[in-house]
């Protein structure tokens, strides 16, 4: 039967398309844990390689350093996010040129902000460091930040803002009891977001680093690192840095899920 | 009906270039139940607004209790407004919407728990206490949204199109259950709607608006049989209109026949007019009558309660809608085609400028 023959098709490419995506991660994975560090040979499950990355005090700086600019990153973005998010959503008309200017970060290319920001910062005669790359950061996580409030927002009755005016609180008390109730878990789903974003960002920061052995995060210490090889440490940090975008990501998801199942 | 609880003077209100409000001077009673009666754009969602407090007049002042409001934010009148959308809080239960409003007022916990109970007792909902707005049907919705806005026991309670979005039934049976409300309450009501029947149903008075003017302010027997314009004789009920040109003091009417009615001032020698008559007054006995007219039956539609003809005539160039009571009914039988007289008085007749 033709029908059937189709479907087995496409669960055939499916299952290739599968592959395609997750044998490479599944089998940096898997090396990260081989005993003898070959990535030709298995010779045993170990934790070493974890335990080496412990004593590495460059990649523990690196490590220090991306958490530093993530968390600051997050923090400015998520405020500025949700503010622009709120004051545009507040507008009666919108017009096109301000939807495209709110979601240009996310589209120009990585690689022309990146070239963008440091000319930038050179015109402006900044020494380049970590304060630079949270800078960078923010630009590009603001516009996703307001991308999931106002997502949020779409389907915000602005009349119960009213209401609680009309039911004798103060605008303080409205935004403290009705507008952050409501929009907290969309907020936190944006925060969770731009965080992993900011952890495995590499042109942005590399462009906008500068020189010093300072400011060097994590990407950019696995980038120098590989330039010698993949070394089963390399594996080991990757694996983690996966670890921990996969967790944030999937917190970022459910926040966001929990509150839009509820129109 | 005793003192004046709110009163507009000369309210205007534009959005940009369009004048939402236009003029408006209205006196409000106390313990009146009063609706603010228009199309789409006639203004009267903003005058509403105004009155709430979330909009500011561009000119004009309101007074509450003789006292002018018209600078003072929403949540300083001892004003509430039942809102369109009901705009209940989505993360909050049945009985924290409603004490969401006495919290603002810093009552103690117990006071407010026994407010709660009892407006949730009066608008029979005290099962739902604990839902959440989400787990409401419509009419659950709107009760809730009336008990959050009635247990602040405000001076003056707006309700903008609170029947709109229930359907037919249930609406009838929530006009009752308002007017029972406002009563037991002794609160005054302004209800917005674009609903003629519902405000000829529930309101003492009715005021008519169109394009932000006051057009009429009246009792609904007054509005209904008194309408000062065409547009209000339209917008209320059904009304036959006969084109009719002024000859000295009389009217006549396309075929050459003269029409009796009590003439307004301002018509003049040559005039176009209309004369309007209700459906309902016209009689299958035309003898005693000062006006008739004559025609065949061009259509009949039987609503239970009444029987409505459309009767073509040389008089006027659109049909004439005849309603006739059963008793009438029984007495005559109609069928299409069939050639009909009917009669009417000329108290009964109303003259419009064309």
């Amino acid at each position: 039967m033709a029908g059937h023959s189709q479907r087995r098709w496409m669960l055939l490419i499916i299952l290739v398309v599968f592959l395609f995506l997750y044998v490479p991660i599944s089998v940096l994975f898997a090396l990260s844990f081989n005993e003898g560090g070959l990535p030709t040979a298995w010779t045993g499950f170990s934790l070493k390689w974890y335990g080496a990355l412990l004593g590495n005090s460059d990649i523990l700086q690196a490590a220090g350093n991306t958490l530093f600019v993530a968390l600051i990153s997050t923090m400015a973005a998520t405020v500025l996010g949700t503010l622009l998010a709120i004051g545009v959503e507040m507008r009666r008309r919108k017009g096109r040129f301000l939807e495209t200017i709110i979601f240009a970060p996310m589209i120009i290319p990585d690689i022309v902000l990146a070239i963008a920001l440091l000319s930038f910062f050179s015109l402006l005669d900044v020494t380049l460091g970590l304060h630079t790359i949270i800078v960078s950061h923010v630009v590009f996580n603001l516009a996703f930040v307001c991308a999931v409030v106002r997502a949020r927002l779409k389907v915000f009755d602005w009349s119960i803002m009213e209401a609680s005016a009309d039911l004798g609180a103060t605008t303080h008390v409205t935004l403290r009891r009705i507008m952050t109730p409501i929009l907290f878990p969309a907020v936190l789903a944006g925060a969770l977001l731009a965080f992993t974003l900011s952890i495995d960002e590499f042109i942005i920061a590399f462009f906008t680093a500068g020189a010093s052995r300072e400011s060097i995060t994590l990407p950019m210490q696995i980038f120098a690192m590989i330039r010698f090889g993949v070394t089963p440490e390399i594996n080991a940090l990757s694996t983690l840095v996966l670890l921990v975008s996969l967790v944030v990501l999937t917190l970022s998801q459910f926040f966001n899920r929990q509150r839009h199942a509820r129109p | 009906m005793n003192k004046e609880l709110l009163s507009l003077r000369d309210v205007k209100k534009s959005f940009g270039t369009a004048r939402a409000v236009d003029g408006i001077s209205l006196d409000i009673m106390e313990n009146e139940f009063f609706a603010l009666l228009g199309a789409s754009g006639s203004g009267k969602t903003s005058l509403l607004r105004l009155v709430g407090g979330f909009e500011t007049a561009d000119a004009g002042a309101i007074f509450l209790d003789g006292r002018d409001i018209s600078h003072i934010p929403p949540n300083r009148r001892p004003i509430n407004l039942m809102f369109q959308s009901y705009a209940l809080f989505p993360h909050m239960s049945v009985a924290q919407n409603i004490a969401y409003g006495l919290e603002m007022e810093k009552l103690s916990r117990a006071d407010i728990r026994r407010r709660v109970e009892e407006i949730l007792e009066t608008i029979r909902l005290s099962d739902l206490a604990h839902r959440k707005p989400d787990q409401l049907s419509g009419g659950q919705q709107q009760r809730v949204a009336l008990a959050r806005a009635l247990v602040k026991r405000p001076r003056l309670l707006l309700l903008d199109e609170p029947l709109g979005a229930l359907d037919k039934q249930l609406r009838s049976a929530m006009q009752m259950e308002l007017k029972r409300i406002q009563l037991q309450f002794g609160i005054t009501f302004i209800v917005v709607t674009h609903d003629q029947e519902e405000a000829l149903v529930m309101a003492d008075r009715i005021a008519i608006l169109k394009d932000g003017k006051l057009l009429q302010c009246g009792t609904p027997h007054e509005i209904y049989e008194q309408p000062q314009s065409r547009y209000a004789a339209e917008f209320i009920g059904m009304m036959n209109f006969i084109p009719v040109r002024i000859a000295g003091n009389r009217l006549i009417a396309a075929n050459g026949r003269e029409i009796r009615a009590i003439l307004p001032e301002g018509l003049t020698d040559g005039d176009a007019a209309v004369a309007a008559v209700r459906p309902e007054r016209l009689h299958p006995n035309p003898e005693n009558c000062a006006n008739s007219l004559s025609g065949h039956v061009s259509a009949l539609a039987y609503h239970g309660l009444d029987l409505q003809l459309h009767v073509t005539t040389s008089l006027s160039p659109q049909a004439i809608m005849v309603r006739l009571t059963a008793d009438a009914m029984e007495r005559h039988s109609f069928s299409i085609g069939d050639t009909v007289a009917f009669g009417w008085h000329a108290e009964n007749t109303r003259v419009f400028k064309a």
